[in-house]
């Protein structure tokens, strides 16, 4: 074997390794692990489309070590493999040529991880092979002989369980020991240069005698059988669907109103200990009030989490592409693109990062355009309050919440919206050439508890950060807005009047009835409208700003802000604002990301646009439906 | 591929044109020689899942017909 640190200038202690492997085959896992950060995993490709970058630190040594996307070969095909590509040839603008790699290998499909190492040996970068899922090897009866690995491909083999730490040890101490060899292609007779056809069969042999399996996993041949059978797939489907939606209702509202009482006693403590004035008011009804309302959608927000991550991590995901390519097919879309547009459930920004699965431009565009109308996260809270206001807790059948069914109804508005979208951009700027569908269907792994959690902790985290700063930050300005200038109410005038009276006469009681003429045909009175203008910062402020307007009734009426909404707000309106939701493009982030991602302003300008207008009609037509139905 | 019942296997004899779609099945492993199963085909003419050795793709039977295959089972 080459001399170890035969990388490494003894003057550069710091040296750039990066991970390179299949998609889908540990990389991540890895890398959280060495770098204890939390880069998002996930059972299908195409998790990681950005290389990212972290630092490992053994004894006294500093390595960076980056995160590339997986790739099956060294002639890329969608963009983010092409990126793979580029790093490794040096050629990246931003990321130097790694010194190091270390090489992930699926061990439950060595052919394939071998086969794009004997492309990879041909850049002769030092190296050490990473063989994940000896776990899953072990589960399904067969072995796996590093030993003889080793020696056939003259390289360090490291066998590693990644989400259960077994062989990290081992793994640090290669890379602090800067343990790595080049592949030497002749020397160990890898076939570099002799086409695809020669590199796989190189590729099976070594496979067949280093490691034994059984072709087939059964547990993922018996799941399919189920989960893709043409009647039983959908009607699972449709089953996990509702059960999501159910949930959101009948699991989180005990803690949801623990939140609230919470909020409300802190309210109370604030009153009663500051002297009343600014300072009170600042905490009690800008602060404690605006960040409140939002922080009280928490649980939701978990139970979405929970929800996706556990079918990513399970591996569902890519059948569900698998199951709606017909579908997909229909508005010129292909399964691949379902797997951006289900992150988009989430949050558009990483659905729109992941895209870049999409082989074809044109698909990859027309994708990113319509992830707005995909329902975020940052909607929940909006629809939950206005429907927890609106929609009677009934139980259809006993056991189905019409609450439920109601939001259940949202979410499927913004998905077809989107797809018939898709296929006008499809027909008019985006048509022509269609690239085949293919995609790999992993095999099903069981999410560990562990990272369950982590995934969770990460989201609560980001989220009160998120209510911490910019929804604190929007709450104040508004309270500023809504407190001055001050305005004297009469005397005789109750506490309830006397705020209203005041928020009227406050800047932003201004700023909303001079924009009030635009928004009165879809119902919007100026405070709704307030709302709606302080949602293009972030969607959530929508709650904490009726929060803020609402909070002298919800603090004199001892009742919560569902109820004092409810006959604060008419039916129609409030069907007009959830359809508005539905369509508005209202975050910052979406818009920068689309710049990023398609290299132009053409595309956000475009998206803003064409989700704003739909917006206006849909409210428009909802508005004066319901009124008319109403009356 | 159009041809092939669910459950039955075939053979990839060669590929009739070479285009980067092509390149890519080759890189997944569907090489000449390849014995591929077909596990399931989607209703309404949907996508297929073909499973050889230890991977399982899917993909539309009427992008591939540039792989020759011959039945075997
Ligand atoms: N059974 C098993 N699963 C693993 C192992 N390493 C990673 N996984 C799972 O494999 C999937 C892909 O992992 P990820 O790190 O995202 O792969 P990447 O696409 O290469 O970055 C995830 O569901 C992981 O939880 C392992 O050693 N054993
Ligand atoms: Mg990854």
């Amino acid at each position: 074997m080459p001399s170890i640190l035969d990388a490494v200038s003894s003057h550069t202690p710091r040296l750039t390794a990066a991970l390179v492997g299949t998609p889908n085959c540990g990389k991540s896992t890895i890398f959280n692990a060495l770098t204890g950060m939390r880069q998002k995993v996930g059972n299908f490709p195409g998790v990681t489309v950005e290389p990212k970058s972290g630092e490992v630190h053994i004894d006294k040594t500093t390595t960076r070590l980056f995160d590339l996307p997986g790739m099956y070969s060294l002639t890329p095909k969608t963009p983010d493999e092409a990126l793979s590509v580029t790093v490794l040839h040096g050629e990246h603008d931003a990321l130097p040529k790694p010194d190091a790699v270390v090489f992930v290998m699926e061990g439950t499909n060595l052919e394939k991880s071998l086969f794009l190492y004997a492309q990879f040996a041909a850049l002769n970068i030092p190296t050490v092979v990473a063989v994940t899922m000896i776990d899953g090897i072990k589960a399904s009866g067969g072995v796996f002989d590093d030993i003889a690995m080793e020696q056939a491909l003259g390289v360090p083999i490291v066998g590693i369980v990644g989400h259960k730490g077994i062989g990290l040890e081992e793994l640090r101490e290669h890379i602090a020991l800067r343990g790595f060899s080049r592949p030497e292609a002749a020397e160990n007779q890898i076939p570099v240069s002799e086409g695809i056809e020669a590199q796989y069969q190189w590729a099976r042999a070594l496979a067949g005698e280093v490691a034994r399996m059984p072709e087939l996993d059964s547990l993922t041949t018996k799941l399919d059988a189920v989960f893709l059978h043409p009647v039983a797939g959908p009607v699972v489907f449709l089953a996990v669907m509702l059960l999501f939606f159910q949930s959101i209702f009948a699991w989180a509202t005990p803690v949801m109103d623990a939140i609230e009482a919470g909020f409300g006693s802190l309210q109370n403590l604030v009153d009663a200990v500051l002297p009343a004035g600014v300072a009170q008011d600042l905490l009690s009804r800008g602060v404690i009030a605006g960040v409140g309302a939002v922080v009280v959608f928490l649980p939701q927000i978990l139970i979405l989490t929970l929800f996706i991550t556990l079918l990513e991590d399970f591996g569902y995901l890519a059948r569900a592409a698998f199951m709606v390519d017909r579908v997909m097919g229909v508005f010129g879309l292909q399964g691949r693109s379902f797997i951006p547009l289900l992150s988009s459930f989430a949050c558009a920004i990483p659905g729109i990062m992941s895209a870049r699965i999409i082989a074809s431009e044109k698909d990859r565009l027309t994708t990113i355009l319509i992830t707005p109308l995909m329902t975020c996260s940052a909607r929940l809270p909006v629809y939950v309050l206005l429907i927890t206001a609106f929609v009677p807790p009934t139980m259809l059948g006993g056991f189905l919440s019409l609450q439920g069914l109601v939001l259940m109804g949202l979410y499927f508005l913004g998905g077809l919206s989107g797809l018939l979208v898709a296929k006008v951009f499809k027909v008019t700027m985006f048509q022509g050439t269609k690239l085949p569908f293919l995609m790999e269907l992993p095999p099903y792994r069981f999410p560990t508890w562990r990272s369950v959690f982590l995934t969770l902790f990460h989201r609560t985290k980001q989220f009160l950060t998120s209510a911490g700063t910019t929804i604190l930050t929007l709450s104040i300005i508004l309270w500023a807005l809504g407190e001055f200038p001050k305005h004297q109410a009469p005397p005789e005038a109750s506490p309830i009047q006397a705020a209203s009276l005041q928020l009227e006469h406050s800047a932003l009681g201004t700023i909303g009835k001079t924009l009030e003429p635009v928004f009165a045909p879809i119902g919007f009175d100026w405070k709704v409208t307030i709302g709606v203008l302080g949602s293009f910062a972030a969607r959530e402020v929508f709650v904490s700003v009726m929060g803020q307007v609402y909070s002298v009734d919800v603090s004199e009426s001892d009742e919560n802000l569902r109820t004092v909404l409810r006959s604060a707000i008419s039916l129609p309106t409030a069907l007009s604002i959830l359809v508005f939701y539905v369509y508005a493009l209202q975050c910052m982030s979406t818009i920068a990301v689309m710049k990023r991602e398609t290299g132009s302003w053409k595309y956000p300008v475009l998206a803003f646009g064409y989700t704003l207008l739909m917006a206006y009609g849909a409210s428009l037509l909802v508005f004066h439906g319901a009124r008319s139905l109403w009356g | 591929m159009n041809e092939i019942p669910v459950g039955s296997k075939a053979r990839i004899v060669t590929y009739t044109q070479h285009d980067s779609f092509t390149e890519r099945l080759r890189e997944f492993g569907l090489i000449p020689g390849t014995i591929i199963r077909l596990l399931r085909k989607a209703p309404f003419n949907g996508p297929v899942e073909i499973q050889f050795r230890s991977s399982r793709i899917v993909l539309r039977p009427n992008e591939v017909t540039h792989m020759l295959l011959e039945r075997i089972a």
